[in-house]
């Protein structure tokens, strides 16, 4: 009974979270190397004189705020399907290599066939869709092994790794646009660029949030599933595609930022619970609050330089992940 | 309903597990498949439900060939409680045994009335109807066995398939998992189809044994006429003596003595 999530409850939390969001971004917008306080950047917004508090607050960081909730919200939605296609709660776009799947098509494209840049993040899409397939490919033995799921994705994302390091070696002379995509980061984003995640981010969520009562019977096993008339095969590969689709799009904005489809999911069930009714809406937003708490952080830790995000979820995300290995089976009882 | 399979030969790449088989499922009957580890019985019961696909032969539902048969469709004849099977620790009784209703329900769609009452039917047949605000980590064994059943039930399936479904349970809730069987069996006619380990539980529920070895059909019929000291002897390598007991309709298995 203890255990049994209420819809009420769900609420409550997610009330909580836009709270926190809402607290957060004013932060954020506070904090930097020049600090405002909070009726001056609100000032600033509403008034139609230009000014430098303006520029600052309108031009550089509410819409990296904006971005930063964006990206959260839909690596941490990626990350929670892909929990339930691997039947794995360590899969992660970025610690499976399906972020690294979209990042060496991005940079491929970005390197050797500069003329196509302009369909990066289709590119992207394909590229960490066909990292799924690989996946799936190498983790099969009679049925799907989520151990087997985790060493393939160390094993993929490593020669994906040697593949864009060789890349950078042979077009050192180029490397601002691939840096970028390699350390996930947040900074000096355009509003352009926001609308570009807004777009790609609310069409992924909306068909992740489709996908909620597949994801829930994917839960029950294999069999289970297809014996309650799910085709399993299909329903695999639509998540998956929902997954890569969300993770390829924060790729192409903001590069790989790894371990938020870790961290916010298992955090997020901890709250409310296994049921993705309550999983992806508290996942997507606290999915937000950590990226932007991520980068804020990585802001201001040290004076007068900024650690990328990327940076930041790593070290944070690296011990979580090794914490959750330990305890794994308790996640799902298995 | 009917389940017939002819000839059919099931096997992984290469590798043939079961070969020519022929069984013909009934509902209203209780059908029991036994047989040594190894020898393809859940492998059987697997290709009969779908689950596994087969390489020669047929296998028909009502006359249709099972391939065929949209998964809805199928989901909502045949219930099945596969081996594995497993749910996030809390996800509430309720709500696991309204996963029974997914055949009935498009994507988009929660429960509606009549769903609910089915749910509830299910949950009360399968007496876990008190235990439906509980997690599921919360119930023993027994009781997460009978939610598992309940769930299938929702499925309102005129035949249930379960593959050993007392494996991992102590004796008092195997023993209150064959009585619920039999219960439902006779109560709604509902046919049940099982694979057991346990010769004194197929013996006392079944109305019909078939018995597998090395992947052929060894025999079949009624439990007095399937399980006799030679097939013991032939098939699991197992001396032993039928005794029949006054008052008692089913014979129990003498194993011999050990010394």
């Amino acid at each position: 009974m203890e255990n049994s999530v209420k819809t009420s409850r769900v609420v409550a939390v997610c009330l909580t979270l836009v709270g926190l969001i809402l607290g957060m971004s004013i932060v954020a917008l506070n904090v930097g190397s020049a600090g405002y306080s909070v009726s001056e950047i609100i000032n600033a917004i509403f008034s139609d004189e230009p000014s430098t508090v303006k520029v600052v607050v309108m031009n550089l960081r509410l819409p990296r705020v904006i971005l930063g909730l964006i990206v959260g919200a839909s690596l941490a939605v990626a990350g929670a399907i892909l929990q339930s296609v691997m039947g794995n709660p360590l899969a992660d776009p970025g610690t499976i290599g399906v972020s690294a799947g979209a990042g060496t098509a991005a940079i491929t494209i970005l390197l050797l066939f500069p003329h196509l840049s302009a369909s990066v993040p289709i590119f992207a899409f394909v590229g960490a869709g066909l990292t799924c397939v690989l996946i799936f490919v190498m983790a099969w033995d009679n049925g799907i092994s989520p151990m087997r799921i985790i060493l393939s994705g160390v094993a993929i994302n490593s020669v994906l790794g040697a593949y864009n390091s060789f890349l950078q070696l042979l077009h050192a002379d180029d490397l601002q646009n691939v840096l970028a995509f390699m350390n996930g980061s947040l900074s000096g984003r355009s509003w352009n660029q926001v609308y570009i995640a807004l777009a790609y981010g609310s069409v992924g969520l909306i068909l992740a949030f489709c996908c909620t009562k597949t994801a829930n019977l994917l839960l029950l096993g294999e069999d289970m599933a297809k014996s309650l008339g799910v085709n399993v095969n299909k329903s695999r590969i639509a998540l998956s595609a929902v997954s890569a689709f969300l993770a390829a799009s924060t790729v192409t904005v903001v590069g790989m930022i790894g371990f938020v489809g870790l961290v916010v999911p298992h955090m997020a069930r901890l709250m409310v619970g296994s049921d993705y009714k309550a999983l992806l809406p508290t996942s997507t937003l606290l999915g937000g609050l950590v990226l932007l708490v991520a980068d804020t952080v990585g802001r201001v830790i040290i004076p007068g330089m900024e650690v990328p995000v990327g940076i930041i979820m790593a070290l944070v995300g690296g011990p979580f992940f090794l914490y959750m290995l330990k305890k794994r089976g308790k996640v799902y009882g298995g | 309903m009917e389940v017939n399979a002819r000839g059919v030969q099931i096997g992984y790449g290469e590798h043939v597990i079961v070969n020519e088989i022929d069984i013909d499922i009934k509902q209203g009957e209780i059908t029991t498949i036994i047989g040594p580890n190894g020898s393809g019985k859940s492998t059987v019961l697997k290709a009969l439900t779908r689950l596994l696909d087969y390489k020669i032969g047929t296998i028909d539902v009502d006359g249709e060939d099972i391939r065929k048969i949209e998964s809805k469709d199928l989901a909502k004849k045949m219930g099945v409680l596969p081996q594995k099977h497993q749910a996030p620790p809390d996800f509430k009784v309720k709500d696991l045994v309204s996963f029974g209703r997914m055949p009935y329900q498009k994507w988009f769609q929660g429960n509606t009335k009549e769903d609910d009452e089915i749910v509830e039917w299910a949950m009360k047949e399968a007496g876990v109807y008190e235990l439906r605000e509980r997690s599921i980590q919360a119930c023993s064994g027994g009781q997460a066995q009978r939610v598992w059943i309940a769930t299938v039930l929702a499925q309102k399936p005129q035949i249930l398939f379960l593959d050993e479904p007392t494996t991992y349970l102590d004796i008092s809730y195997q023993l209150e998992t064959m009585r619920l069987l039999k219960r439902l069996n006779k109560s709604s006619g509902i046919g049940v189809v099982m694979v057991l380990h346990d010769l004194s539980h197929a013996l006392e529920v079944s109305d019909k044994i078939v018995v597998i070895k090395d992947g052929k059909k060894y025999s079949e019929g009624t439990p007095a006429e399937v399980v006799t000291p030679q097939m013991m002897k032939e098939v699991y390598g197992v001396a032993c003596e039928i005794v029949f007991i006054n008052g008692r309709k089913n014979p129990v298995i003498a194993y011999d003595e050990i010394v």
